[in-house]
């Protein structure tokens, strides 16, 4: 095994002058209308025949609509369920996409994924912790952090993780991939080991919540709920594009970035409290939903190349994007039940992570 | 002007470089030379920050310690013996990631074009649009260097003179691209910068340096002018095998004929 791999292969994409900003800004320009028209057919489709555009036409002509008992449910379903919903779906996909993009920078290899390394993991155990324990031996805190203490315990787990990563797979500025998914391998074991003590210890109803919570959903999402975690996020994924450039020049080796003027303890600090932060609150919310932080971002570098100023909106918008598409179709596949969503982009996401890692094999070096 | 005093590095028990004093002034081409291990990177690591060390460094009248990386990358730029990327860059955006500080020195606005002239000095005209990860080593060294020329573009800035560290910055290249990058040493020296060299090939470094820095077993064994320092007597001492150092004519730039080893 090698100390350090390259990867990546060369993509198949080429500009004939090496500048693919341009390129860049016209992806992020249709993603942006492709996450406008995600927003729309979300909120217009679902188990119930309720019509967002009725509700948007009723609001538009002020007037009395024909039918008050119908345009009032219609109302209800659009502004309290779905809307909640999707402005969840966003966050998270976009939460989940640009933590992928951060910590592959920050890792210097493009299969780190929070997911994968057991960060989200780390999240589950203090979210598990939480709704396990709450009531009796956790009682005080959640008594003082009311609705945060899920989201902050979800974030110290996984921003516990997180650390114990980076300190065990970096020596002398150098990250070792083959460490870095061995270790966070060990770590999620043992964080779903201790989850696994927690959930023996659980009652009936907590084991519900628990097991669908597990799988991950959007199923539970309510104003209140995005009260709280909404900030968090926004306030994360606000931080990353401040890191884009330090996060270039990390690619060049941690030694490199600091010649060039990048704080470098800093930036590893702040994304690694921003990914933290970011997971912990989706992992929260959500539950465990896979792959998005590993698809996103590779498939981004592939059309626009991996420059970060360019990269992390993408990936921000591809992210809420993928995200609503792959709970729309968690709500419609098996409708009117609904199939977790964490299913759907370990489905969709597991075979897309195979087929990089036997394209890349003889590239990257493991 | 880099003045080092009495620097030592200790890479965990191993003592590596032992009170080596060291300076670099601004308008010379100053190189460090010694065999393989004798601590020539490592000094070089101290003296750019990126090592901890007992001693100082001052670095145009500031000791290194108290400066923020984003103040060094003003004063120099620094050429490591190799880098492997993680992500496929194209050339072009390698190099721009020297102007990441935006300290270059250009006017306003001619930021932008020079990446395209460093690469053009390197002699990698039309390479912009290559991807990093499938160049040759040589190539990819000389693509670091038009790099690291644009984060220093000017050789002065505001008056202060500016450093180009350089380890090994020829290993890896054919003659004639040596030749390019060592004028591209020289012609930054003579606009006032200040440039230091590792170098293992000790013809080039006395065609190019005003100063050499010999380094055996981690401890200076020699400093001083070419002429000074290429005597059959240290450099047969220090790498342990036959050489002949000659000057055509005499007292000229010394030349080093290898003989036998030991």
């Amino acid at each position: 095994m090698a100390e350090q791999s390259i990867a990546g292969p060369a993509g198949r994409v080429r500009a004939s002058d090496g500048d693919r900003s341009a390129r860049a800004r016209i992806v992020i320009l249709l993603l942006s209308v492709a996450l406008a028209l995600s927003i729309f057919l979300s909120l217009t489709s679902g188990a119930s025949d309720a019509s967002a555009v009725r509700v948007i036409r009723d609001w538009l002509t002020g007037g009395v609509p024909a039918d008050t008992a119908l345009a009032a449910r219609d109302r209800l379903i659009v502004y309290d369920i779905r809307m909640p919903r999707v402005l969840l779906g966003v966050l998270i996909g976009a939460a989940l996409a640009v933590s992928g993009a951060v910590m592959q920078g920050l890792f210097r290899n493009p299969l780190a994924d929070p997911g994968l390394i057991g960060v989200s993991a780390g999240s589950s155990l203090g979210a598990v912790a939480i709704i396990v324990l709450g009531t009796t031996w956790l009682a005080p805190v959640t008594l003082a952090l009311g609705t945060l203490a899920l989201p902050l315990a979800a974030f110290l787990g996984g921003l516990a993780v997180t650390l114990l990563l980076y300190a065990i797979a970096t020596r002398h500025g150098r990250t070792s991939v083959a460490t870095m998914l061995l270790a966070g391998l060990a770590i999620a074991a043992l964080a779903m080991a201790l989850t696994g003590i927690l959930v023996f210890v659980a009652d009936d109803r907590q084991l519900r919540d628990l097991t669908f919570w597990q799988l991950g959903s959007l199923g539970g999402a309510t104003w209140p709920k995005i009260g709280t975690v909404g900030p968090v996020i926004l306030l994360a994924l606000a931080t990353m594009p401040f890191l884009s450039r330090g996060l270039d020049a990390l690619a060049l080796g941690e030694a490199t970035a600091g010649h060039l003027g990048i704080p470098v303890q800093r930036l590893k600090y702040t994304a690694i409290v921003g990914v933290s932060a970011a997971v912990g609150a989706s992992v929260a919310v959500s539950g465990g939903i896979g792959f998005i932080g590993i698809v996103v971002p590779h498939l981004l570098r592939l059309a626009i190349g991996p420059d970060n100023r360019y990269l992390l909106p993408a990936s921000a918008l591809l992210g809420a994007s993928l995200l609503l598409l792959a709970d729309a179709v968690a709500r419609t596949v098996v409708a009117p039940a609904e199939l977790p969503i964490g299913i759907v982009t370990a489905v969709a996401g597991a075979p897309f992570f195979l087929w990089i890692l036997l394209r890349e094999r003889g590239v990257i070096d493991l | 002007m880099i003045e080092a005093r009495d620097i030592s590095v200790a890479i965990g028990s191993r003592r590596i470089v032992s009170h080596v004093d060291f300076t670099a002034r601004p308008g010379e081409v100053t190189a460090i030379v010694g065999p393989n291990g004798s601590g020539k990177t490592t000094l070089l690591k101290a003296l750019t920050g990126e090592l901890s060390y007992t001693g100082t460094v001052i670095l145009n009248g500031r000791d290194l310690v108290s400066m923020k990386p984003v103040e060094a990358a003003t004063h120099r730029a620094v050429l490591p013996q190799s880098t492997t990327l993680s992500f496929p860059f194209t050339v072009l955006e390698i190099v721009r990631l020297g102007l990441i500080g935006g300290r270059s020195g250009v006017l306003p606005g001619e930021d932008a074009r020079l990446p395209e002239r460093a690469l053009a000095r390197v002699d990698l005209d039309g390479f912009a649009g290559r991807f990093y990860q499938e160049l040759s080593g040589g190539e990819q060294q000389r693509v670091q260097l038009a790099r690291v020329l644009c984060q220093v573009w000017a050789p002065v800035l505001e008056g202060r003179p500016r450093y180009l560290f350089l380890d090994e910055p020829v290993s890896s290249l054919d003659v004639k691209h040596q030749l390019i990058i060592m004028n591209i040493a020289r012609d930054f020296a003579r606009r006032g910068g200040g440039v230091v060299a590792i170098l293992h090939d000790l013809n080039l470094t006395a065609m190019y340096a005003d100063r050499i820095f010999v380094l055996s077993r981690g401890q200076l064994a020699a400093a001083g002018s070419p002429q000074d320092v290429l005597n059959d007597e240290l450099i047969e001492k220090v790498f342990d095998c036959r050489l002949k150092v000659g000057a055509l004519p005499a007292g000229s730039v010394p030349f080093v004929l290898p003989q036998s080893a030991a």
